[in-house]
């Protein structure tokens, strides 16, 4: 009898503003904050206020036994605090029921961990602190952005004392065997690996308002038979947040099929599990070896939807490249630019393996193009460089100065 | 089943791009074994290699290379020399570049007549044409050569009414046999009623152009408007090479949108990569004729802000045209003297070495009805810019673009495409790509399915 283990991703972006390269070393605001203020409200109005709401009333009304995790990006919880705090105001009364487990990550959901190590690590930790800061916990348990991961993240994460990590049961990793159990990857066996049920996870996420699909429309009854069905130790609902309300509109009756899940499933003898409750019920079963990465995003699920291009690899190199020099800037709002400009949003919109050959991509872009995305995003990253070099030869002026001072005194 | 085509003008002779496209079209549809029948009112007469019968009503004038557009003084080398010659000059200005920046201002002064550098054949060849050469020279390019006179001059009405007077005769004394009449242009569509009207074959009329995108805007000669519209209104079908320029025919000309179809050119896109032209600078390139339709004015405007930010970058506009003076004066005024080049009109074999010396191209076209040229430079690998206001806009997804009024827009674009590389590498790899799929096989199939749909 599975139980079943529900992660929701909650993640909004600092999107840039339109920024021409006639305006490098003339402007320094990049992040389009009307726009930003937007959308943050209405995804706040159509999915974070009343779905918390519901999640509240559900474990409320099943006495705690219903159980969720989720894991919420410093840039949302920021843009929160500032746009909609009444969104913010709704997890944090989640998580102080007890029921609801905040995961770790990276706090600018960025591709650190591939690109600059310490910078990674530096990202976690700022994560951790703001989540204390604002929640009251402490994550133990990882989830890297879009649920990339590889041998090399697992051993990463078991030096760090981290309590386990999620990733996605991609048929490559799993080679047969079912997502419904606890895993280890190779070189690290003291850290379990929750792996996402893909099929039944995609079926709430992309198919569930579909009315191509066969299973059209999907009553929460029968998704409790296919749990039951499924067999493991576990079934693992990996999702974005903005599943219910915003991929997903109300209209297709999303909350009404959350509101009646729990008490299906726990008809049928299937409980509710957080990652860490079902890290420490059931041992590992087995060994996944995942030299190259996986990621939750495409078909491919592979990291070529951020470095699949020579634009993206040339941005991604550009931005680290320039890690050293902003964290030594001393300057806390460059560092602040800089990171934000570190989130995967910005290089999923230069993706062009669907753009380029007429496909519509199923993902919203603020852009009318990749080859758009990147002119963009490349002429902040040279005002950013700009700034940079002007700090340093003012601070040399500083310097100097201050030792002319010092002689004449 | 055979389709009797109506044109003005078939390669080589001509110089337009609806020639190139005409030719193109023949072929496919001669490939997807249809009989093509290409009548005009004047040229050579012959059955080309694909096997299309090239006719003409009156079937006299001189043979292709005595009209060349390029023949004039220089008549006799004009094609080999103007290759060598063009290769040569870009050499020239981009090497300037890394030697000091040697002024091209001399090339530029000098004459009114003479503006486009003594040395330039081409430009020279083109305005030095004269007598009855001059008039098919112009003709065949589909534009007055610059102070040629004017192509829309009572001659050209008058051509247009002895050919359809002639076109009935001509086909009945060919034996040609068809089902359709496929008419190109307003030029042809008299002659394609005309056809109609004797035999009751149905009509497509093809428009790849209309007078308003020529003049750049609101303004439209009445009377080719009105050959234009009696044509549209009289066929049985009208295609369009955009969604452009089908929302024109239905708003301006008023043809029922129910019989007016959308097939977009296809692009000749068999030919080989050739090795880049190696250049110690970037060079941005133009190529079209230059006047108004083509937005010249804009590519000089943002060529300068490009200079100004980057003083190593070179520019080429190539093509002739009523306003090739008035740019070569601008780009002298806004100080590109030193980093423009004007080489006039240039055949398909030196705009190829055009290409390869390219890093970006761009198409500021005011109004263009597809544009074809863009997708000859994404074939080969160059970055390309084109303006919203042009058809190819409607289908590219692999070149970048920009409104043609927006100079700073343009400008911001070339130079990421010669700044940022990963952009250049992503539209070079993409946009030949994208081209390799729009070939003419897929036009000639829309064509049939469209002629089959119209005949009764």
């Amino acid at each position: 009898m599975p139980d079943i283990c529900f992660y929701f991703q909650v993640h909004q972006p600092y999107r840039l503003r339109r920024y021409s390269l006639f305006e490098v070393g003339r402007a320094h605001d990049y992040f389009d904050g009307e726009a930003n203020a937007a959308i943050v409200r209405k995804v706040a109005a159509r999915c974070y206020v009343p779905m918390n709401e519901l999640l509240l009333d559900l474990v409320e009304r099943h006495g705690g036994h219903f159980r969720v995790s989720m894991s919420l990006t410093g840039t949302v919880i920021e843009q929160m605090q500032q746009w909609a705090p009444e969104a913010l105001a709704g997890f944090r009364r989640l998580v102080s029921t007890g029921c609801v487990e905040l995961l770790a990550e990276t706090d600018a959901h960025s591709l650190a961990f591939a690109a600059d190590a310490g910078e990674f690590v530096r990202q976690v930790d700022i994560h951790a602190a703001r989540i204390h800061d604002v929640f009251g916990a402490r994550p133990r348990v990882f989830r890297n952005t879009e649920l990339i991961f590889s041998n090399a993240l697992a051993r990463h994460l078991q030096e760090r004392g981290f309590a386990g990590v999620l990733a996605e049961g991609a048929d490559a990793v799993l080679a047969g065997r079912s997502p419904g159990f606890v895993y280890t990857a190779h070189g690290a066996p003291k850290l379990p690996v929750l792996l996402k049920s893909y099929r039944l996870s995609d079926d709430i996420a992309f198919r569930f308002g579909d009315r191509n699909w066969p299973e059209h429309p999907l009553a929460a009854a029968r998704f409790a038979a296919w749990m039951h069905e499924a067999g493991g130790d576990l079934v693992n609902l990996f999702m974005d947040y903005e599943t219910f309300g915003e991929h997903q509109w109300a209209s297709t009756g999303i909350f009404e099929f959350m509101r009646e899940l729990p008490a299906r499933a726990f008809e049928r003898g299937m409980g509710f599990v957080t990652p860490s409750m079902s890290l420490e019920r059931c041992g590992a079963a087995g060994e996944i070896d995942v030299p190259r990465p996986v990621s939750w995003a495409d078909a491919e699920r592979d990291m070529t939807a951020w470095t699949g291009n020579a634009m993206q690899r040339a941005a991604l190199d550009a931005v680290f490249a320039l890690s050293r020099a902003v964290l030594d800037s001393g300057d806390e709002t460059l560092v602040r630019d800089w990171r934000r400009l570190t989130t995967s949003d910005h290089f999923y919109y230069m993706c062009t393996k669907y753009f380029a050959d007429g496909d519509v991509h199923a993902y919203f872009s603020p852009y009318e193009s990749p080859y758009e995305a990147h002119i963009n995003y490349m002429n902040v990253i040279a005002d950013l460089r700009l700034r940079l070099s002007q700090g340093r030869s003012a601070a040399r002026g500083r310097r100097r100065q201050q030792a002319v001072q010092k002689v004449a005194a | 089943m055979n389709v009797l085509m109506l044109g003005w003008e078939f390669p080589p002779f001509f110089a337009g791009g609806v020639g190139v496209v005409c030719e193109a079209m023949t072929r496919a549809l001669s490939h997807r074994g249809m009989g093509v029948t290409y009548l005009m009112p004047r040229g050579p007469e012959r059955t080309t290699g694909a096997g299309v019968r090239v006719l003409s009503t009156s079937g006299t004038l001189p043979a292709p290379a005595a009209v060349h557009p390029a023949a004039g003084s220089a008549a006799t080398c004009a094609h080999d020399a103007g290759a060598r010659d063009i290769a040569g000059r870009i050499a020239k200005l981009c090497y300037a570049a890394g030697s000091g920046n040697r002024a091209f201002a001399g090339s530029i002064d000098g004459a009114a007549g003479r503006r486009c550098d003594a040395g330039a054949s081409l430009v020279a060849g083109a305005c030095s044409v004269s007598g009855t050469t001059r008039a098919a020279a112009a003709w065949s390019q589909g534009v007055p050569a610059s102070g040629c006179g004017s192509l829309y001059g009572s001659g050209l009405l008058a051509d247009i009414d002895a050919f359809a007077a002639a076109v009935v005769d001509r086909v009945v004394a060919a034996g040609i046999d068809y089902e359709v009449i496929h008419a190109h242009d307003w030029t042809t569509f008299r002659a394609g009623l005309e056809l109609r009207r004797a035999t009751g074959k149905p009509l497509v009329a093809h428009v790849h152009i209309t007078e308003f995108d020529k003049s750049g805007g609101e303004h439209a000669d009445p009377a080719i408007y009105a050959l234009e519209r009696e044509g549209m209104l009289g066929a049985d079908v009208v295609v369009t090479v955009s969604e452009r320029v089908r929302r024109s025919c239905i708003e301006r000309y008023q043809v029922p949108a129910h019989r007016c179809e959308v097939v977009y050119n296809g692009v000749e896109a068999d030919t080989a990569v050739l090795d880049p032209v190696c250049l110690d600078a970037p060079m941005i390139l133009f190529l079209g004729r230059v006047t108004l339709q083509k937005g010249p004015a804009y590519f000089l405007e943002a060529a300068a802000r490009v200079h100004a930010a980057e003083p190593g970058v070179r520019f080429v506009m190539a093509g002739a045209g009523d306003m090739l003076p008035a740019m070569v004066e601008q780009a002298a005024e806004l100080g590109l003297g030193g980093s423009i080049l004007f080489p006039g009109f240039v055949d398909r074999h030196q705009a190829a070495i055009l290409y390869r010396s390219a890093s970006v191209f761009v198409m500021p076209s005011v109004s263009e009805p597809f544009g074809i040229v863009p997708l000859e430079a994404m074939d080969q690998c160059v970055p390309t810019i084109v303006s919203r206001q042009s058809g190819a806009a409607e289908v590219l997804r692999n070149a970048m673009k920009a409104d043609f009024w927006n100079v700073e827009e343009l400008a911001e674009k070339m130079l990421a495409a010669i700044r940022y590389h990963g952009l250049a590498r992503e539209l070079a790899r993409n946009g030949r790509r994208e081209v390799a799929r729009m070939g003419w096989d897929g036009v000639a199939a829309e064509l049939e399915s469209l002629y089959c749909r119209t005949i009764p």
